[in-house]
């Protein structure tokens, strides 16, 4: 009897174990998987109404322009070049708009249908995430409070005890002890991670995270259709501002010094060349570790191996260096 | 070429891996940091030693991801190197929590024994 000897003053019913403690947090493992399932139902996490081919289109071409911002140095300048000029003049002209008509005015959510659609996805969201919270925090209030309910292993500050305690009002407790209530916040809280084991990644369960998406939403209310011409614009202007610095540049030179043939350029960028001779993709990261601890420039050598790939013949994709790690 | 745009520098990593492979430490960091919260809440701890346990613990975590998922090569699958030591630790003290304080009460005397406890504390008296 090793537990009772440890000085503590106060035992609580086991029945409040039996009947409160664990039933809380069985149903709200419970509600929050229905309300994962329920959002599927209604039509998933994201939006149910499979885009238009001229929708896809609209928002593609923004990718495109994106793409080639980010990859461009990867093809000769003269490519790079004429994509630009296709793709910022098509951006001017609108042409990959869904609705060229509507080019200057702003669209009213009200009198399009699909920003109606939105709009309700929007509305049955936070119906979803506002419902169960409320009911649980009601049902815990209503026949739970009054008592405490469990002991925290670790000590808190009094000033939490009007918090935690509440309906207690018992002023020489200790503020370990909490009530039903605290309860119901460690499990919203610590079940969220829970939920990621049960239902994977991207459920719906957990009210936190609805919370956090609604303070999101406060920019862009509701789920207002965004005017994709202005955007279209945007990405054009930035397209005009891209440099373009083509990464197979001064090849030959680089591909000498790998093979020792020639010493690297005393103001070369390729500080790290010499010694990264006959290494995978895979030690790069190597090399940058030590790059960075030396003070060069980070990413250096990541560059120079991605030009090693170029030089290896590998299409123009991005090298991989990200592996995937499994379970 | 001295001058590189880290726009450049980002093209160099698959972004779909990146979010794979956290995805996957989150996994782990959830599975763990309820079960070493369940082992906190056996053992008894109180106070700074629980969170002191998951530290240790979470560290731990961190020692067999870097081993054995990144091969002690973190910079294959993330950006930066830290990444597999802090990723997901704050977000998995909070299930820690939880499941300290639930095997604490359970474990350590906060409820009175019911009778049938108390029945079997008694036999284990009597032989002894």
């Amino acid at each position: 009897m090793s537990h009772l000897a440890e000085s503590q003053s106060l035992y609580l019913d086991p029945a409040i174990r039996d009947w409160v403690l664990i039933p809380i947090m069985v149903v709200m493992v419970l509600v929050g998987v229905l309300r994962d399932q329920v959002t599927v139902l209604l039509g998933g996490g994201a939006s149910t109404k499979k885009p238009g081919l001229k929708a896809i289109r609209e928002t593609r071409i923004l990718a495109r322009g994106a793409t080639l911002r980010t990859y461009g140095n990867h093809i000769p300048l003269s490519s790079f070049t004429s994509r630009k000029n296709f793709l910022s003049n098509a951006y001017k002209k609108g042409e990959y708009l869904k609705n060229p008509a509507a080019m200057n005015q702003t669209v009213n959510p009200m009198t399009d249908p699909a920003g109606m659609e939105m709009m309700m996805e929007g509305m049955k969201k936070n119906f979803l995430m506002i419902i169960p919270q409320s009911v649980i925090m009601g049902w815990i209030n209503f026949f739970f409070s009054g008592f405490v309910l469990i002991k925290l292993p670790f000590p808190l500050t009094l000033r939490f005890k009007s918090m935690l305690q509440r309906g207690v009002e018992t002023p020489d407790m200790d503020v370990t002890w909490v009530s039903s209530l605290s309860w119901y916040f460690l499990n919203l809280f610590g079940l969220r991670s829970i939920f990621t084991l049960l239902l994977g990644e991207d459920n719906a369960a957990d009210g936190m995270r609805d919370m956090t998406a609604m303070s999101q939403m406060g920019a862009n209310p509701s789920g207002q259709p965004q005017d994709f011409y202005k955007l279209h614009l945007a990405e054009g202007e930035n397209l005009l501002l891209t440099p373009h610095d083509w990464e197979l540049g001064d090849i030959e030179h680089r591909l000498l010094v790998q093979y020792g043939k020639r010493k690297p350029k005393p103001v070369s960028d390729i500080v790290d060349a010499g010694d990264s001779d006959e290494k995978s993709i895979g030690s790069s990261s190597e090399n940058k570790g030590k790059g960075r601890r030396k003070g060069v420039y980070p990413g250096i050598v990541k560059l120079y191996d991605s030009c090693l790939r170029f030089s290896l013949g590998a299409a123009a994709i991005p090298p991989k260096l990200t592996a995937k790690l499994f379970y | 070429m001295a001058t590189r745009s880290p726009q450049n520098q980002a093209s160099l990593y698959v972004p779909e891996n990146i979010a794979h492979n956290v995805k996957t430490i989150t996994f782990i960091r959830s599975s763990m940091s309820a079960i070493t919260g369940s082992a906190a809440g056996i053992l008894g701890l109180t106070g700074y030693f629980g969170f002191i346990f998951y530290g240790i613990t979470a560290l731990f975590t961190s020692f067999l991801i870097w081993a054995l998922k990144t091969q002690a090569k973190p910079g294959i699958y993330f950006r930066g190197r830290t990444d597999v030591w802090t990723e997901g630790v704050f977000g998995g003290l909070f299930s820690y929590v939880l499941f300290w304080t639930l095997l604490y009460g359970i474990v350590h005397g906060v409820y009175l024994s019911t009778l049938a406890e108390k029945r079997i504390i008694a036999l284990f008296d009597n032989l002894r």
